[in-house]
């Protein structure tokens, strides 16, 4: 019981000094950021003919209160040529009505459907040629993957970006993001968006006017994991090219290897990570010199889930997710074949991220067994108590100091103040549902629970109102 | 069992130790912002009159005064960033006077002597900032510093402040080779950071086209899109016939954008290249080249196995007159696979965008292809109806 017990506690060392090294990374490469973004201007960009054009492909189930501010941002990003793909994949709600309302939209009697992907049989695509950028695919519901895959086969361009229907984006992200595309087209084959919580903030036309932290205690938390998994995590993961997903809600890709990997693979949620995954194994597998990068200066604000259920709905789907992507990729895990992949970030994700809630738990348990049979042993719980929760802290102030490097998005020494609070309150309850939730996940996973769960959405304009409030 | 403890607690220490020092760390980087910006706003309200005095007088005859008083750092930075928007906004006589006053200022000097600083941030900032004031003393510094980086994103940000700042044509060469040395295929973005200089660029990019260096040739095909000038048609002339397929593919790109007359022979040579790019670039432009004798060869080209190429060859086809329409009509009746669903698509286009005619040509263009879609299609149980080709048939977009 000891024995399993001191292994849970340098289990738990472990896996957060690989971390620490991974955010070790995200600081040698943070000054670059910050400069890179600092020192660019891109009136210029955003207006030439050499910038690559781009297809935004936006999966929208049940996004009516939403789909219109989210469009109208689309649609006016600093861009120079680009077009906007809505895929409404069977709403039940009137998503399609309200947009085909407002956009004046008819079908088209023979659209251009190239199938280079397979995906399920579409219903219409919708236009107005006085919004000739806009086109809109009614299909039957077939999830995320599947309706992406249906944009991509719509799609008239060679680089193609992944858009949360609930997301907005900064006028200047996609700009961002072509240029470091074009600092080396050759071998990027994805780039991944920083994604930011936009509850509590100022919405106004379609854009962030005042960046604000939630008031509510779920995103408040999110808020803080998400800053710590992109700034601490994917900025140190990208720069040794093992980046093992790019976020749904905004992402770049070339279009050309998205087909050649057979596209979003659907059936289950995890298909963001599970394109990133396909992606490295087919580079590697045909030794072909790749990057996939991390933009962490191209911001998409999304709305995070602000209940228990729906979080909790949220956090399963993505524990199925990883599950899967793990199981069905798990040839990769120590094979050096894979390089980085193979030899770093699949075992990481295999044995530090899909199982660490198991052995936290039971070491915890090892060692809460061994001490309630010999009480003078107490110290050794509280050091493993404390390493848990003073290494996780350590990780979030890191982030918070990347934030403040880099970005100084939160002006306020109050959302600072806050933000410490909520990492240090994130280990009383908080960290232990998401382990919680990620074991609940796989169970579902494993009695073959497939279900999306849960997600009702708030209106912009709701958002924003509230934020005035405050 | 103590020894694993000892490891265990050690590790706590270190741990606390780095969160006190974090948070102590972000607190003061928290309040030292907070107070820049504070103080930035302030010298930009206390030095409001000189700036607007600045503004009214930039088209007078007298030099422009220098900022009043003796400036603190972040002061002069804060006036200096004024400088740089307004330059950046301005041409002509307006940026010269504001780059002058520059100089005048200091600010040139100052930065220049940074780019020697120990501190790279330094340089790169002192860079940045140097290239907004357009100051060609820098630039052999400048070119010096690109010469010895390695690639980086930041690398850009050096090529472009020469690109700013230089005063002759051999200096943005030189940028081009330093920043091209690095074998990535960065034209594009090459291509855009030249069309930053102040200089007539047209010049040096016609030189670039006769340059041994194929990057350099690249970078100026692509750069002179959609503006090709007689003077540039022998050099395409050459590199149309050029080895490396994407030189190829850009020199026919320009070319074929200059309106040119073709024969027969080489429109037949480029639409077999084996390059996708240039066969799809000459069927777009044959559509607006109205060459109504390459009917053929596009119709055979919606056969072509690129998307591409079947696309822009069926969109010329409908630009063609009722002959080039006819053809797709005829592919969409009897045709199968892409060729048909190109054509479909093409035809749908056509009477949806033809509909909103204005004159009297027009709307006769308009009803002769009406004619001729309803003698194939007539009423609507006769309408061409998709069909899904097979899947995974098309892996060319």
């Amino acid at each position: 019981m000891l024995i399993y017990g001191l292994f849970a506690i340098y289990y738990v060392m472990t896996v957060n000094t690989i971390y620490f090294s991974i955010m070790a990374f995200s600081f040698r490469n943070i000054l670059t950021i910050f400069r890179r973004s600092a020192y660019s201007k891109y009136n210029t960009l955003s207006g030439s003919e050499l910038v690559p054009s781009v297809s935004l492909l936006v999966p929208a189930f049940n996004e009516e209160l939403t789909v219109i501010e989210n469009v109208k941002c689309l649609l006016t990003l600093n861009y120079p040529t680009y077009e906007v793909i809505v895929i409404n994949d069977g709403s039940s709600d009137n998503t399609l009505g309200v947009l085909r309302e407002e956009f004046g939209l008819e079908p088209l009697p023979n659209p251009e459907i190239r199938n280079s992907i397979d995906c399920q049989p579409i219903n219409a695509v919708y236009y107005n040629p006085q919004y000739p950028h806009l086109y809109v695919i009614d299909k039957p519901n077939g999830g995320k993957a599947d309706s992406l895959n249906a944009g991509i086969n719509l799609s008239h361009y060679p680089l193609i970006s992944s858009i949360d229907a609930d997301s907005l984006l900064e006028k200047d992200a996609l700009i961002r993001m072509a240029r470091m595309y074009m600092e080396n087209p050759e071998e990027t084959v994805a780039i991944g968006g920083d994604v930011r919580i936009a509850n509590g903030c100022l919405i106004e036309n379609g854009a962030v006017k005042e960046v604000s932290l939630p008031r509510k205690m779920w995103p408040m938390f999110q808020a803080v994991e998400y800053l710590k998994a992109f700034l601490g995590g994917r900025i140190g993961w990208s720069s040794i090219n093992g980046l093992i997903i790019v976020s749904g809600a905004f992402g770049l890709f070339r279009k050309d290897y998205v087909i050649a990997v057979g596209g979003y693979r659907g059936g289950y949620p995890g298909e963001d990570m599970n394109i990133i995954i396909k992606l490295h194994r087919y580079m590697l597998e045909n030794k072909l010199k790749y990057r996939v990068a991390f933009c962490p200066e191209a911001v998409c604000w999304t709305q995070a889930p602000d209940t228990y259920r729906i979080l909790s709905n949220q956090r399963k789907r993505w524990g199925r997710g990883n599950l899967k992507n793990m199981i069905e990729n798990y040839d990769m895990a120590f094979n050096p074949k894979y390089k980085v992949m193979g030899l770093l970030t699949m075992p990481y994700n295999i044995i530090f991220e899909a199982l660490n809630p198991y052995f936290k738990i039971t070491g915890l348990l090892a060692l809460l067994g061994y001490t309630l049979m010999d009480m003078t042993h107490w110290r050794i719980l509280v050091v493993f108590g404390l390493i848990n929760i003073l290494s996780g802290y350590l990780l979030s102030v890191g982030a918070l100091i990347l934030e403040e490097l880099a970005f100084k998005r939160f002006t306020k020494v109050s959302d600072l103040a806050r933000l410490l609070l909520f990492s240090a309150l994130k280990f009383v309850g908080y960290a232990q549902l998401g382990g919680l939730w990620r074991i609940q996940g796989h169970i579902q996973f494993l009695r073959n629970n497939n279900s999306w769960g849960t997600m009702t959405r708030t209106s912009w304009k709701e958002e924003s109102k509230a934020a005035k409030t405050a | 069992m103590y020894t694993h403890l000892t490891t265990a607690i050690y590790f706590i220490y270190v741990c606390l130790g780095l969160i006190g020092s974090g948070i102590v760390l972000l607190f003061a980087m928290k309040f030292n912002h907070l107070h820049k910006m504070k103080k930035s706003r302030q010298y930009l309200q206390k030095h409001h009159d000189y700036f607007k005095f600045i503004q009214s007088h930039m088209n007078g005859n007298s030099e422009l005064p220098l900022p009043p008083g003796k400036l603190k750092e972040l002061e002069g930075r804060v006036i200096q960033q004024k400088f740089i928007e307004w330059i950046d906004q301005f041409k002509g006589e307006f940026r010269e006077k504001l780059i002058k006053l520059c100089h005048d200022a200091g600010f040139v000097r100052k930065d220049i002597k940074l780019l020697d600083s120990l501190f790279y941030g330094r340089r790169i900032a002192a860079a940045y900032r140097l290239g907004g004031m357009r100051a060609a003393e820098a630039v052999p510094r400048l070119l010096q510093m690109l010469k010895s980086e390695r690639y980086t994103p930041l690398t850009i940000v050096v090529a472009r402040a020469v690109a700013k700042s230089a005063d002759n044509e051999e200096q943005l060469k030189e940028m081009l080779q330093h920043l091209l040395r690095h074998g990535k295929p960065i034209h594009h973005m090459a291509a855009d950071i030249v069309m930053e200089t102040r200089l007539d660029a047209s010049r040096l990019l016609l030189k670039l086209l006769d340059d041994e260096n194929q990057d350099l040739v690249k970078v100026a095909l692509v750069a002179m899109w959609g503006q090709a000038i007689p003077e540039v048609v022998p050099s395409l002339d050459r590199l149309v016939g050029a080895e490396q397929t994407d030189v190829r593919a850009e020199a026919v790109k320009l070319y074929l954008s200059s309106n040119p007359v073709l024969k027969d022979d080489t429109i037949k040579n480029l639409m077999a290249d084996k390059d996708w790019e240039v066969r799809a670039t000459v069927a777009k432009s044959l559509g607006s080249l109205h060459a109504a004798g390459s009917i053929p060869l596009l119709r055979s080209a919606l056969k072509d196995p690129n998307w591409w190429v079947r696309n822009n060859s069926a969109e010329s086809l409908a630009k063609l007159g009722e002959t080039g329409f006819e053809v797709l009509c005829q592919i969409a009746m009897n045709g199968t696979g892409v060729e048909r669903e190109t054509a479909m698509y093409h035809i749908e286009r056509a009477m949806l965008q033809d509909q909103e005619h204005h004159k009297i040509d027009q709307m006769v263009a308009y009803n002769k292809k009406k004619l001729l879609y309803e003698r194939y299609f007539g009423t609507t149980e006769r309408r061409p109806v998709r069909q899904i080709a097979a899947v995974g048939g098309d892996y060319t977009a």
